[in-house]
């Protein structure tokens, strides 16, 4: 009796197969995440560094041993930008039922396409690259972010330098789409805050080269200070114009012109210019111990110098690690979940930002740093403003 | 019948990768984009017009449709209203062809879709910008659409319809008429023909079903940006139909299926094989360019031949 019954138990878990993984993405060796990137369409340039940073954390991780005893395995789909290919990458990975949660999925397009199916299906949706408020609020227990929305740090930035530099004539010049107009109302939310508004405003099209007659604008307007709601190219644009025109007015540039190729585009134009880095950028030069150690593996490994998104790629990675690290050996999505919601966490090497969630807030850091290009390369001028 | 067996073959090798779930969503994509694939078969493939514009008929449909359902209206009954958007705008499309022809014609349209990307950033109010806005899933009576399966039912039911309608119009006098029109536009004249007045209703009608294919997208996706109907989308519709084959509506099908599930076929093999490992991104794209360029040096009238 004894005995059929063995078989019979030998047989019913043959046909059982593999017993079904109690969470998903989830083993007694390993865990695997994924993450959609943009390795192909137009901001490709950003998804390459951070999918290598997250690579790059989550491998270090598995050298020392991995989590409470699992290896981090993640698969890494590209979505050209295109939300239609997103969803079907996000389908087939649910599908699998092998993804314990996503990872610092990039674009608002397809943050905002899958994002939906995958707390759906009950898995967490961490820290996307996207200033999009639906990935934090209103608070869902599945969805956390790292990233808060442009008005925030430029609130604070603009209060910061008024207060410290005493800019009467504030002036805004900026891109015509919803980031433009993201930008506007946080400074001018700071500038209520001072007693100020603004006194001079003006829009250009993406895209736009010729920053002549804005420029004439904002110092016909006597400016003080001109607030810079730009990318890379229009920074440069927009500092080259008014100094050709010998107009030496104090600028400041969201995070979206806190990059390295702002100074090395624009050279002595825009020495001086303010900035608001949440992430500093991670120079080599005057790089110290830790951060000298992680450009050099970055560089052996990817064959390439890390940048500040090198550095955010990293960064989530570590906070996601951080997070699986509190929720202990016992892993599951409720566990991780309010593990999450209440993690502290401990600054690293780069620079970064310390996160602190809530059961209330799951939007970790609000909080950005002035910046200034001193000599050719960004300098931190403050601590992280409140 | 061997069309049916190329598609059933694509479908199946494109299926086996990520589960049933994946399968019927893919299923559902490629039914829509054939939908939208009908709309330029009829305008490029039977009145041999260039369209550059079609993404900005998806476009209308889809924010007509999202706009409507918002507002409280059921989300079949608002389908109309989208499609006849659509077919106004394939109208407004077509006004320069009574002037010009060809190329010029073709940049026409290009502009069009252009002016209508702008004007979604603009008109804030129903498109919500730049900032996008969220679709809620489709909903017939009680039951709503948030799963692939009834997705792909619904698209394939509408495809199915379509095709109908567009086989009837092509082997109709209106069809007659397009290809009339197409070859030789003197003779198509000379037998009373109008040119101009024929291309409206081709493009009316590829606006309709542009349209259709939008509204539908709009549910799947949930999220509508601008920046989605650039017109990289309307060269993308292009390239698909000239794939599958622009004369006849299984080239639609066929361009669909090699558009959307090639690339999820690709990205399956890559994960299967872990020696390409995560640093071949560049890799899916480059094979996908690579079966294109074949496809078209061994098929150059479109996997779906030659056709009307």
């Amino acid at each position: 009796m004894r005995r059929l019954l063995t078989v019979f138990i030998a047989l019913a878990a043959l046909f059982a197969g593999p017993a079904p993984a109690a969470t998903p993405g989830v083993t007694d060796d390993s865990i695997r995440i994924a993450t959609i990137q943009d390795l192909s369409g137009p901001i490709a340039i950003l998804g390459a560094p951070i999918r290598d940073g997250i690579v790059m954390r989550l491998d270090e991780e598995n050298e020392r041993g991995g989590v409470h005893g699992r290896k981090l395995r993640i698969a890494v789909e590209d979505s050209g930008y295109d939300p239609k290919k997103a969803i079907l990458a996000a389908r087939r990975l649910l599908g699998d039922g092998q993804v314990f949660a996503f990872l610092g999925n990039l674009g608002t397009p397809v943050v905002m396409a899958t994002m939906p199916l995958i707390v759906e299906a009950g898995l967490p949706h961490l820290f996307p690259f996207s200033p999009h408020l639906a990935t934090y609020a209103p608070t869902h227990p599945l969805k956390f972010q790292l990233f808060a929305p442009y008005r925030d740090y430029m609130d604070a930035a603009v209060r910061h330098l008024v207060g410290q530099n005493g800019y009467r004539r504030v002036g805004l010049l900026y891109q015509d789409d919803d980031y433009g107009l993201e930008v506007m109302r946080g400074v001018e939310s700071g500038l209520a805050k001072r007693g100020l508004a603004l006194v001079e405003r003006t829009g250009y099209k993406r895209g736009t080269t010729d920053f002549a007659s804005q420029i004439a604008r904002l110092r016909a307007a006597d400016c003080d200070l001109v607030v810079l709601a730009t990318v890379v190219r229009e920074t440069v644009a927009a500092a080259q114009e008014a100094r050709k025109v010998g107009w030496p007015v104090d600028m400041l540039v969201t995070a979206s012109g806190y990059s390295a190729q702002t100074h090395e585009l624009g050279g002595a134009a825009v020495e001086g210019l303010y900035g608001v880095s949440v992430m500093p950028h991670p120079y080599p030069e005057g790089a110290d111990g830790a951060l000298n150690d992680w450009i050099q593996r970055y560089r052996t490994r990817y064959d390439a110098d890390p940048n500040v998104w090198s550095a955010m790629g990293y960064d989530v990675a570590d906070t996601f690690i951080q997070g699986l690290r509190a929720a202990g050996r016992d892993l599951d999505v409720a566990g991780f979940a309010r593990a999450m919601a209440s993690l502290n966490t401990t600054p690293g090497f780069l620079g970064g930002p310390t996160y602190h969630f809530s059961p209330e807030d799951h939007l970790g850091n609000r909080r950005g740093r002035m910046a200034r290009i001193v000599s050719g390369r960004w300098q931190l001028v403050s601590d992280y403003l409140e | 019948m061997r069309r049916v067996g190329i598609a059933l073959a694509l479908f199946a090798l494109a299926l086996s990768g990520g589960g049933w779930s994946h399968g019927l969503a893919q299923l559902a994509m490629v039914a829509t984009w054939a939908l939208a694939g009908l709309g330029l078969v009829l305008i490029v493939g039977q009145t041999g017009q260039l369209s550059l514009g079609h993404g900005a008929m998806m476009a209308v449909g889809a924010y007509v449709q999202a706009c409507l359902v918002s507002i409280g209206m059921p989300s079949p009954l608002a389908l109309l209203p989208a499609m006849a958007a659509g077919g106004l705008l394939g109208l407004l499309a077509s006004l320069p062809g009574r002037r010009l022809g060809g190329l010029a014609f073709g940049m026409s349209t290009l502009a069009m879709a252009l002016i209508v990307e702008e004007l979604l950033v603009r008109l804030v109010p129903w498109t919500g910008g730049a900032a996008g806005r969220v679709v809620p899933p489709f909903v017939i009576g009680p039951w709503t659409l948030g799963s692939p399966g009834g997705q792909a039912a619904l698209s394939v039911a509408m495809l199915v319809l379509a095709w109908l309608v567009c086989r009837r119009l092509i082997h109709s006098r209106l069809g007659r008429a397009w290809r009339a029109s197409r070859e030789d536009e003197s003779a198509a004249a000379a037998i009373g023909v109008s040119a101009g007045a024929v291309r409206q209703q081709a493009f009316a009608a590829g606006g309709v079903l542009g349209a259709l294919a939008g509204a539908l997208s709009a549910h799947w996706l949930g999220y509508l940006s601008p920046e989605q109907f650039g017109i990289g989308l309307s060269f993308e519709l292009l390239m698909m139909v000239f794939v599958g084959g622009v004369r006849a509506p299984a080239g639609a099908v066929l361009g669909g299926l090699v558009m959307v599930a090639l690339p999820q076929l690709i990205a399956t093999l890559r994960g299967a094989v872990p020696a390409l490992g995560s640093g071949a991104a560049g890799l899916e794209l480059l094979l996908f360019g690579a079966v294109l360029v074949l496809i078209v040096l061994a098929r150059p009238a479109g996997l779906a031949g030659g056709g009307r």
